[in-house]
């Protein structure tokens, strides 16, 4: 519940997420995602009910430290996540708040920026980059925290296509690695990476499930004010033309498939 | 336009000045400083012209450099050494024309006067173009570092300064880009006068600050959430540290003040 609002911004959600998984989030402008994911690090304490993280409560003071070092948390607008004046530099902020060792620093900060593609660019300062570079770096500033679970707020909304797909790769990766992934989206090609949709709206949970079953209802989704991804809603059309296609049609390689099937 | 606008930039380079340590510069300037107010003659401020003209030149950063960072400062000079010029009565008498009178005294002060700050910029500017604004906080954490006990925040001024050197270039960009949009719904910034031009900045400087608030809010957000939590336990990536070259600058500033010191024992102007 924010001050001067009438209604809470997220209300009667209870979802949890186990170690490991790949979640998406969907849902309109101002359904709550952001919210939502701002109770998972302790930036916002729910006015009530609980949120707990690794086994450690968000509301317990002593544990802060410890849960937003579990979450690492990426943003839309890296203009306001960049803390300073050199790549690499604010690369090694995070690592460096947690006391690591700077030879390790080092390490986890080369590695974050050759798996972001900006290596090269790490001498350079943030305002030298573009855009989408500078949403790259401020993903590496969160890969060099390697924590167990990240949260991507709409991290890909300044990619373009291309860096957008590298990014969803570098997620795909790091969820094989072993790390829990909440990618916060308004791209339903992203969304059907992930192993589960949850998809809000005005504050509650409206669907959750696997992204088969959840862009299989295009109604609800509609009335959610979401798209089908591309390959379904093309699936859907050449359907409504009279074609054979059959329904839970995600991606283009199955479509392409489907359609081959047909010729 | 704005985008001209360089707050002691970095002008990248491998040079030995480049590569000291930046404590050590810190206070190879401030001895640097202390050498131009002690000196008291022609002498010691050739010997000192001469000390920045080799640093300079080891340190590859163009002349013009120099004379961009002196423009700011032209005025200050026109203004003061003419203060001195009119209004030193001591000395012999030059020239004389009504109630004017500049005397060889009042030539020597304002010299000397336009031969100190000279010195005290283009010696300044050389520290902010050959340390990067990063090392030179850090270097200010460290060297401050003692100021801790008595609980002054080192850290946090550190961090301020930083944060404030990381958002200058991005206010400035986005200040043009408010000008832009306020001149594309017809305002007029460059035009009319003096209080006209003020009246019309502030269409621009509200919405900036309200920008800069709430980027402020966000960083915030952004650097909780990368676990920042003060001063306390941190570690840094780079080390600073003091090595031979930093023995050898060091040397030949101590060089330095001691021909200064010598030349104004000797007496000579
Ligand atoms: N700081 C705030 N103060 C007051 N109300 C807020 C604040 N932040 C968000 N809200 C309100 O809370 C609701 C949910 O906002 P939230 O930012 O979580 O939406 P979102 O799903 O992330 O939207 P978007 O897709 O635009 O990012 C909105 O109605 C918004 O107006
Ligand atoms: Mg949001």
């Amino acid at each position: 519940m924010y001050d001067g609002q009438e209604s809470a911004a997220v209300d009667n959600v209870t979802i949890s997420i186990s170690q490991g998984e790949y979640v998406a989030v969907l849902g309109r402008n101002g359904s709550g995602k952001s919210t939502l994911a701002k109770h998972f690090n302790v930036i916002l304490l729910p006015d009530s009910g609980t949120v707990v993280v690794d086994n450690m409560t968000t509301s317990d003071d002593g544990l802060i430290f410890d849960i937003r070092r579990t979450v690492g948390m990426v943003f839309q607008n890296p203009d306001n996540q960049i803390v300073a004046t050199v790549v690499e530099d604010d690369v090694a902020f995070a690592p460096e708040n947690l006391g690591i060792p700077p030879s390790e620093i080092r390490e986890r900060v080369d590695g974050a920026l050759k798996s972001v593609g900006m290596y090269e660019f790490r001498k350079h300062a943030p305002h030298q980059l573009s855009g989408g570079q500078k949403q790259r770096v401020a993903i590496a500033g969160v890969l060099a925290m390697q924590s167990k679970c990240i949260v991507f707020d709409e991290a890909s909304s300044m990619l373009d296509p291309k860096g957008r797909r590298e990014l969803t790769a570098t997620i795909k990766k790091l969820n094989q690695d072993g790390a829990t992934v909440i990618n916060i989206t308004h791209f339903m090609d992203e969304a059907i990476e992930a192993d589960r949709v949850i998809v809000m709206d005005k504050g509650r949970v409206l669907l959750d499930g696997t992204p088969r079953d959840i862009f299989a209802d295009r109604k609800l989704l509609e009335d959610a004010g979401l798209d089908l991804p591309q390959a379904a809603a093309l699936a859907d059309c050449l359907r409504q033309d009279g074609l054979d296609i059959k329904s839970g049609v995600l991606t283009a390689d199955e479509l392409v498939e489907e359609i081959i099937c047909l010729l | 336009m704005l985008k001209d606008i360089t707050i002691g930039q970095y002008f990248g380079g491998e040079s030995f000045i480049h590569r000291l340590d930046p404590r050590n510069k810190i206070i190879m300037t401030a001895l640097l400083m202390a050498a131009v107010f002690v000196s008291s003659g022609f002498a010691g401020y050739g010997v000192i012209a001469l000390f920045l003209i080799i640093c300079y030149m080891i340190s590859g950063i163009p002349f013009r450099m120099i004379l961009k960072s002196i423009k700011p400062i032209i005025p200050i000079i026109v203004f003061t050494s003419i203060l001195n010029l009119f209004f030193i009565k001591e000395g012999d008498i030059l020239f004389e024309w009504r109630f004017i009178a500049i005397t060889d005294s009042g030539v020597r002060f304002a010299f000397f006067l336009v031969a100190r700050i000279f010195c005290l910029v283009v010696g300044a500017s050389l520290i902010t173009y050959t340390t990067k604004p990063m090392e030179l906080t850090d270097g200010i954490e460290s060297l401050f570092g003692p100021l801790k006990r008595i609980k002054f925040p080192v850290h946090e001024v550190a961090m301020m300064m930083t944060i404030a050197l990381r958002f200058v270039p991005t206010l400035i960009e986005e200040t043009d880009k408010i000008m832009s949009a306020q001149k594309a719904r017809g305002a007029s910034l460059d035009t009319g006068g003096l209080v006209k031009r003020v009246k019309a900045l502030i269409p621009v400087l509200i919405p900036l600050f309200i920008s800069a608030f709430r980027r402020a809010h966000d960083l915030a957000v952004a650097m909780e959430c990368r676990c920042y939590n003060g001063g306390e336990g941190r570690t840094k990536m780079k080390k600073l540290r003091f090595g031979f070259i930093d023995i050898i600058g060091a040397f030949a500033m101590i060089m330095l003040i001691a021909g200064i010191v010598v030349l104004n024992i000797l007496g000579v102007v």
